[in-house]
């Protein structure tokens, strides 16, 4: 269960202050899978990285399982990220000199893994994604933006987080790569009981989410609720 | 994938640039090692300079350091003198003579009997020559012949004969009769096989050889040798540690005045005193209880000390040098490592996004800068070992090279040094400073560069505990 109360970020740029989160509140039921969409520019990230602890709102508070985020200190923070997040970023952000494989035991290594079960975890999870096993033991850098984005889907599911924030997550994907990304996080939220919020700009991805927000001039406001639509059928 | 390999990975993953730092690192690592090894290699001759300087004092006859000739020889009865000086502890006489090997020897006779009623009333530099049918165990070098020829015409005390003999010159072999089992200098002899001679006050046919001149001549203790016609059986064989100490024979003291024809007579006494504070009252002291126109009285190994000075300032460079060496591999390494730091701003930023503890970063780059270290430490070690004999004997010629000029001044005083000139044995301790890299030494110098390095990259390691997760979302 995780709420947001009346969350705030502000930027000053130059003389004025913007602010693309302003007065956000809402609540996700643990499993629910949810997407907000809303013009370029208009602070999904931002409010992506505010739930996830990577940014501190400048006013407001996001609480998770009945544990607000703001009275928490650095290092509980950092445990946050690496037990209950997991983080799909808009530009992936994985390690460039690292293979597909070791980027993907990074957070089970943090997280104190052994090693042998980190590169087992890691090889299902890359196949999950359908990433190629060959391509499994190559270097990022030399992996196409589709192939990367799913590398870090994968990595962002190594810990069994609670929460999944993924900002864009089928946005450098084909159709039918996009459609079995959508079943997985779907899979994911319906047996795991993960909670998901996805950023999207993509129409049928948003279509298949349970709750759909939408950000406008730091406001995020919600379309009807519709019942759930089972993926890939 | 583990913190170590991963900082392994990330040291390479420039590769031309890692080969800059690596080469700027061993540079400064290498310079540290030479420069620790010169330090530790002088700082031992120092000390073993030192301790050989110590507490003795030398007794010579006075005026055999000038080219005047001095009065009398020093008696027996003045040793009883000498030990009645507060502070004194012992007091050793010897007569210094100089073995000619026969054939050596005959081409020269006449140089024998001049020297016997030579000038300075035979001064205690070269002794009194007699022959032997040892064969001395080193050869005359360059320095040896040179040594020699100017030692011959400097003092005058070594012989005029053996002028004309130089070409063909053969080093003679020093024979010293002593009054207890002391060399020359006052330090025990250490005796590696046989015995001792027993008294040292009664004259003997029984002798000491050194080890390089027994094994040349295939002496061991039994053997038997003649010096001046007179058959000497080896009591013992000693090891004086340089080689031309070791070309060397001693006899009692009795012995030696016997074969010298000047009984009751010495060369110089070796007076030992109880503490180095006590060191330049006693001189005194003695130079008042013996009489300034009998005797003069000089710190043992007087000369040694310009040497051990101008060691003393080696070591002091060197030492600063290795400091600022040191300093300067620590100051590369936390430069490089800021910049690594600022350049991986963003991928720092990932790492603590995906959980990364600030320590497990900060561990990462710290490994990073050991492994450049690392490398750049087996490269400077490679560095040293082939620089550091050069950097020793370049600094301590470019520091002695004043105080071997000076040593030629006070003439042929001294003992009769092995090369025939006193100063030989001198200039022979300032070359014989050799670097050698030895392990453990190195293992010092690595280890301290390592704490430097972890110092150097600690700074920059600590930085990183400032970026903050939301760097990822900036641009690169
Ligand atoms: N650190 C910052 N300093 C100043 N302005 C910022 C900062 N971060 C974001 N912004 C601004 O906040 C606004 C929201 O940015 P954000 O990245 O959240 O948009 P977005 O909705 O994710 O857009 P897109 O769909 O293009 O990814 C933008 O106008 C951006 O310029
Ligand atoms: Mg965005």
């Amino acid at each position: 269960m995780i709420e947001v109360k009346d969350l705030v970020r502000q930027f000053k740029s130059g003389d004025r202050t913007i602010k693309p989160v302003n007065g956000v509140s809402f609540e996700l039921e643990k499993g629910t899978l949810a997407s907000i969409v809303g013009k370029s520019g208009s602070g999904k990230s931002t409010l992506l990285s505010l739930l996830g602890a990577l940014d501190k709102p400048t006013s407001g508070d996001v609480v998770v399982d009945g544990v607000s985020l703001a009275g928490l200190p650095a290092g509980k923070l950092t445990e946050y990220r690496r037990r209950d997040i997991g983080f799909v970023f808009q530009q992936f952000n994985l390690i460039p000199n690292l293979s597909a494989v070791d980027n993907v035991m990074l957070p089970m290594e943090f997280a104190g893994m052994r090693k042998t079960a980190r590169l087992e975890r890691a090889r299902s999870l890359l196949e999950q994604v359908q990433l190629d096993p060959e391509k499994q033991s190559r270097r990022i850098n030399r992996l196409s933006g589709g192939e990367q984005q799913r590398v870090a889907i994968a990595r962002a599911l190594a810990n069994k987080p609670k929460l999944i924030l993924a900002d864009e997550p089928t946005g450098n994907l084909d159709e039918q790569t996009g459609e079995h990304i959508i079943e997985l996080l779907s899979s994911l939220s319906r047996d795991h009981n993960t909670t998901i919020l996805v950023v999207t700009h993509d129409r049928s991805l948003a279509q298949k989410t349970e709750r759909r927000f939408r950000l406008q001039q730091g406001k995020l406001s919600e379309e009807t609720v519709r019942p759930r639509v089972a993926a890939g059928t | 994938m583990s913190v170590l390999a991963r900082s392994v990975g990330n040291a390479f993953r420039n590769k031309i640039r890692t080969a800059a730092v690596v080469a700027v690192l061993a540079v400064a690592i290498g310079l540290a090692l030479a420069m620790l090894v010169a330090n530790q290699a002088v700082g031992g001759k120092v000390q073993e300079l030192n301790a050989s300087v110590g507490t003795v004092l030398t007794v010579n006859p006075a005026g055999a350091q000038g080219f005047d000739g001095g009065g009398e020889p020093l008696t027996t009865a003045q040793t009883a003198t000498a030990a009645a000086v507060p502070n004194v502890v012992s007091v050793v006489g010897t007569k210094a003579l100089r073995l000619e090997t026969a054939t050596a020897a005959s081409t020269s006779t006449t140089g024998t009997t001049t020297q016997q009623a030579g000038p300075g009333g035979g001064g205690p530099g070269g002794g009194t020559s007699v022959t032997t049918n040892l064969q001395a165990a080193i050869d005359a070098g360059t320095l040896g012949t040179r040594n020699n020829a100017s030692s011959s015409t400097g003092s005058g005390s070594t012989g005029t004969g053996n002028t004309g003999t130089a070409p063909a010159f053969s080093l003679p072999i020093t024979a010293t009769g002593i009054g207890a089992e002391v060399d020359t200098s006052g330090k025990a002899l250490n005796i590696t096989s046989g015995t001792g001679l027993g008294d040292y006050t009664v004259a003997s046919t029984k002798a000491l050889v050194g080890t390089t001149l027994a094994t040349k001549n295939n002496l061991k203790a039994g053997s038997t040798f003649t010096i001046a016609g007179r058959t000497f059986t080896v009591a013992g064989i000693f090891d004086a540690g340089t080689t031309f100490g070791n070309n060397a024979v001693y006899t009692t003291l009795a012995e030696a005045q016997a074969l010298a024809a000047t009984p009751g007579e010495l060369s110089s006494m070796v007076v030992t005193v109880n503490s180095m504070d006590n060191v330049d009252a006693a001189k005194t002291a003695l130079q008042n209880a013996l009489g300034t126109s009998k005797a003069d009285v000089t710190q043992g190994q007087r000369n040694l000390q310009t040497a051990v000075s101008s060691l003393d300032s080696v070591k002091n460079i060197s030492l600063v040098a290795f400091i600022a060496a040191l300093g300067t591999a620590g100051l590369i390494i936390l430069l490089i490592m800021v910049m690594l730091v600022r350049e991986r701003r963003r991928e720092i930023g990932v790492l603590k996004a995906i959980g990364a503890r600030n320590r497990t970063i900060g561990l990462q780059f710290v490994l990073e800068a050991l492994v450049l270290v690392a490398l750049g430490s087996v490269v400077g070690a490679a560095i040293a070992s082939f620089a550091s004999g050069g950097i020793a004997s370049a600094l301590i010629s470019s520091n002695s090279s004043t105080s071997t000029a000076s040593q030629r001044g006070p003439g042929g005083g001294g003992f009769g040094g092995p090369g025939g000139n006193p100063f030989g044995g001198a200039s022979q301790l300032l070359t014989s400073v050799t670097a050698s890299a030895s392990p453990g030494v190195i293992a010092a110098g690595v280890a301290a560069v390592f704490g430097v390095a972890v110092v150097g990259a600690l700074v920059p390691a600590l930085l990183t505990a400032r970026i903050r997760p939301i760097e990822v979302l900036r641009g690169e």
